[in-house]
């Protein structure tokens, strides 16, 4: 297989140097070979992990085709009925809905958000530099800590929020405590816990860019707007999306911000996908259709992850 | 020589007759003892091990943590108490017990969350250590419970439903609740409103309120997305409409959530949390709603009844000024009708340690611990009829402080029972009770979400 892969072996007379050259690279392969069994032991334990990994999670997809309930002995195997009464369940679409909306609207504004503040940084004002690392602020709290410090913050009688918004005459704002508002407020939760998050990898993206390369954009008359837009901006595109892809999975999956804040109300308006297959499976007891809406969000979060690795890749050729 | 040898024989007699004398009384005393040592245990006989207790955060949980030192002196056992917020405490309890971890020994539990833990039987029967000499001490006194407590801890699993009554006993009684009105005197009276009886009442007293001083909300009561929700002032005042949340129908189980008393119950409810409860009513669970009272920014509540005492303890900021009243009534009904909850310790069934878990949960339930507990202003309600009858406690409760607390205990307890229908499946049928309830009060048409509710519910019978 080596051989007729090489370049050496499709010549139709070899010399002799070139037959030595082969017999040499053949004993090389041979001793590779002896080292990539060693290899396979090293990779071994973690190759093992991974498929522990992947065995739990096949174990999951096939609970969720069973009527498990916690707490009842007696497990059926129902095929696809749980997904089956998904799909007949308005709860679920609106589920799905909601888990779209939350990841997509929150990844977009912190990339929005992450991108100027990165940029604010990379500049040479003293307090931009003075703020780095107090921005990194919420990303070392507990998520949970994060939930209830807004639920307080957000009550709409007794919060700093809407006191604040007295001050300037603006009347209460409802926050969380109304359907209509409540799901805006727990993306605004997530911007602020995470918008550093991707102020940090566009930030680490812009130092990377040279300082010849602007200066070569500058002698071809680009303004500083343009170099942004057609230097820097293009050059970044591919740190901003590898911090999309990260945080997409992340917010698709989010459930410490959701359940500490609302537990998915008021109503359903915020029951995000993994908070209703926490209550579906452990609040109500019913884990085979709990196990049902883990998969249907793990579906989602891996065609978001692959639609962005896909753009990220693309990016990055175009980059490169 | 025999004057010697008579007297030799009368001393001898003498001694012989003290020998025997004293061998009747020291035989006389040992069988006098006997009886003792029956009742009592050895409550040494599993020192050195150590057992986990897991609880909610709750004053319930203080007054037995406040007495732990006493229990380790007493057995030689170490108890470490978990405890945890009320949401989390449920949801770490389900998991603890369905994947059989031993790692807590004895649980706090409600009978309904118990239901649910039921078919599997994730708890062990407490009855075979009720009744084992060795393990329970005669002192014990089993029926000096409430026999309304008793029973509802007391069921058989047939066919994987509970047929409460008789059977297994599940958890024993630790303290209980039943739903009361509670209100600050002081608000009301400077507003000039009377206590209201019914949901209409309660909303127009609301409206007056509001209209007089809009900082303070006129009514506290949980609203969160969780059947706990559900279990205080709704199915309290339901039931006073002639709801049922399930009933028999032809030989089947049905419910009754989308009947037209159901109907009419939660037009009225949602009506008056609209006009009463704070705009925050989606998130606020009991410890908002005893923030509310404590402070004087909630006028007036409906909850636990215990809440309200906790507060007018002496020393506390609203000491005095919180008042009891039974809970509201529908408009047309003789009568109010309030829930009870009852606060029990039970063992998981996978407990490795169950004879020193046993000796706790019957030390923390006696009689001593119990009154203790009650008089420290911990344990409110006490599940033991000797307490409600014991001088110490009744003269503590009756303090002026405290206002009308034991007189509406006692008329409200005359009329408190459990207001769902025991079944396992119960925290699926309240969960979405308590969703829907948040949809109505946001909006949504009474009708139509009622009959999503019952529909969702028949779909899982």
């Amino acid at each position: 297989m080596e051989i007729r892969g090489s370049s050496v072996s499709v010549s139709a007379q070899p010399s002799k140097s070139l037959v030595a050259a082969s017999r040499a690279s053949t004993v090389r392969k041979g001793a590779e070979r002896g080292i990539e069994w060693w290899s396979i032991a090293a990779v071994a334990p973690a190759v093992i992990i991974l498929l522990g990994f992947l065995l739990l999670f096949f174990y999951g997809v096939y609970q969720s085709l069973t009527d498990l309930k916690l707490g009842r002995p007696l497990v059926r195997f129902i095929g696809f009925a749980n997904y089956s009464a998904l799909i007949d369940d308005d709860d679920f679409w609106n589920s799905v809905r909601v888990t779209l909306t939350y990841g997509v609207s929150a990844v977009l504004v912190q990339a929005v958000l992450g991108l100027s503040i990165a940029k604010l940084f990379a500049s040479e004002v003293v307090l931009a530099r003075l703020l780095r690392p107090v921005i990194l602020l919420p990303l070392v709290l507990p998520p949970m800590s994060v939930a209830l410090m807004w639920t307080t913050m957000m009550d709409p009688q007794r919060g700093i929020l809407n006191y604040l918004l007295s001050l300037v005459g603006v009347a209460p704002f409802p926050w969380i405590s109304d359907p209509a508002t409540a799901l805006v407020s727990l993306i605004l939760i997530d911007v602020w816990t995470y918008t550093p998050f991707f102020a940090l990898i566009i930030f680490a993206g812009l130092q990377g860019i040279t300082d010849d390369i602007r200066e070569a954009a500058r002698v071809n008359g680009a303004r500083g707007w343009a170099t942004f837009l057609h230097i820097e901006l293009p050059l970044v595109a591919p740190y901003i999306l590898i911090a999309a892809v990260f945080r997409l999975i992340e917010s698709f999956n989010q459930f410490d911000i959701v359940f500490g804040t609302t537990q998915g109300g008021p109503g359903n308006s915020t029951a995000a996908l993994s908070v209703q297959a926490y209550i579906t499976a452990f609040q109500n007891l019913n884990f085979g259709r709990g196990a049902a809406i883990m998969v249907a969000n793990w579906l989602i979060v891996l065609a978001g992850a692959f639609l962005t690795v896909r753009l990220w890749q693309a990016v990055r050729r175009r980059v490169t | 020589m025999l004057a010697k040898l008579a007297a030799l024989r009368g001393h001898s007699t003498k001694i012989a007759r003290g020998t025997l004398m004293c061998s009747l009384l020291i035989t006389g005393a040992i069988a006098a003892e006997q009886p003792a040592h029956a009742e009592g245990i050895n409550w040494r006989q599993f020192e050195g091990t150590s057992i986990v207790w897991a609880y909610d955060i709750h004053p319930y949980a203080d007054a037995v943590a406040a007495q732990l030192p006493e229990f380790e002196k007493l057995t030689g056992i170490k108890v470490t108490p978990e405890l945890y917020p009320d949401d989390s405490y449920w949801n770490k309890l389900t998991i603890q017990l369905t994947t059989k971890s031993p790692a807590w020994d004895v649980v706090g539990t409600g009978i309904q969350p118990a239901w649910d833990l039921s078919p599997s039987q994730l708890l062990e029967p407490l009855d075979g250590y009720l009744n084992d000499p060795k393990l329970t001490d005669a002192a014990y006194d089993y029926q000096d419970f409430f026999p309304a407590l008793r029973t509802a801890l007391t069921w058989n699993l047939t066919d994987g439903q509970i047929e409460p009554g008789t059977g297994h006993v599940w958890a024993i009684p630790h303290g209980f609740e039943n739903i009361q009105l509670f209100y600050r005197k002081d608000i009301l009276e400077k507003y000039g409103l009377k206590v209201p009886t019914t949901p209409p009442e309660m909303s127009a007293a609301c409206e007056k309120l509001k209209a007089a001083d809009p900082s303070i909300t006129p009514l506290g009561v949980r609203g969160v997305r969780f059947w706990s929700s559900i279990h205080t002032a709704p199915v309290s005042i339901a039931k006073s409409y002639g709801v049922h949340d399930f009933f028999i129908k032809d030989g089947k189980l049905d419910t009754g959530l989308d009947a037209p008393e159901s109907i009419a119950f939660h037009k009225d409810y949602v009506d008056m949390i609209k006009k009463c409860a704070a705009p925050s009513f989606a998130n606020d669970n009991w410890y908002q709603v005893v923030d509310g009272i404590s402070s004087g920014r909630t006028a007036m509540a409906i909850d636990s009844n215990m809440f309200g005492f906790w507060n007018d303890v002496a020393g506390k900021p609203a000491s005095g000024k919180i008042a009891f009243a039974p809970p509201l009534h529908a408009p047309n009904a003789q009568n109010f009708e309030s829930n009870i909850w009852i606060w029990s310790l039970a063992m998981n069934a996978a407990s490795q340690k169950k004879g020193a878990s046993w000796l706790f949960i019957q030390w923390a339930t006696s009689k001593e611990v119990d009154l203790n507990g009650a008089v420290a202003g911990k344990l409110v309600n006490s599940p033991r009829t000797s307490t409600w009858t014991d001088k110490a406690w009744l003269d503590y409760a009756s303090k002026p402080e405290f206002n009308d607390f034991v007189d509406t205990f006692k008329t409200v307890q005359d009329r408190a029972a459990l207001a769902f229908t025991p079944r396992v499946g119960f925290g699926e049928a309240m969960n979405a009770w308590a969703v829907a309830m948040q949809k109505m009060v946001n909006g949504a048409d009474v009708e139509k979400t009622l009959h999503d509710l019952a529909t969702e519910i028949r779909s899982s019978l």
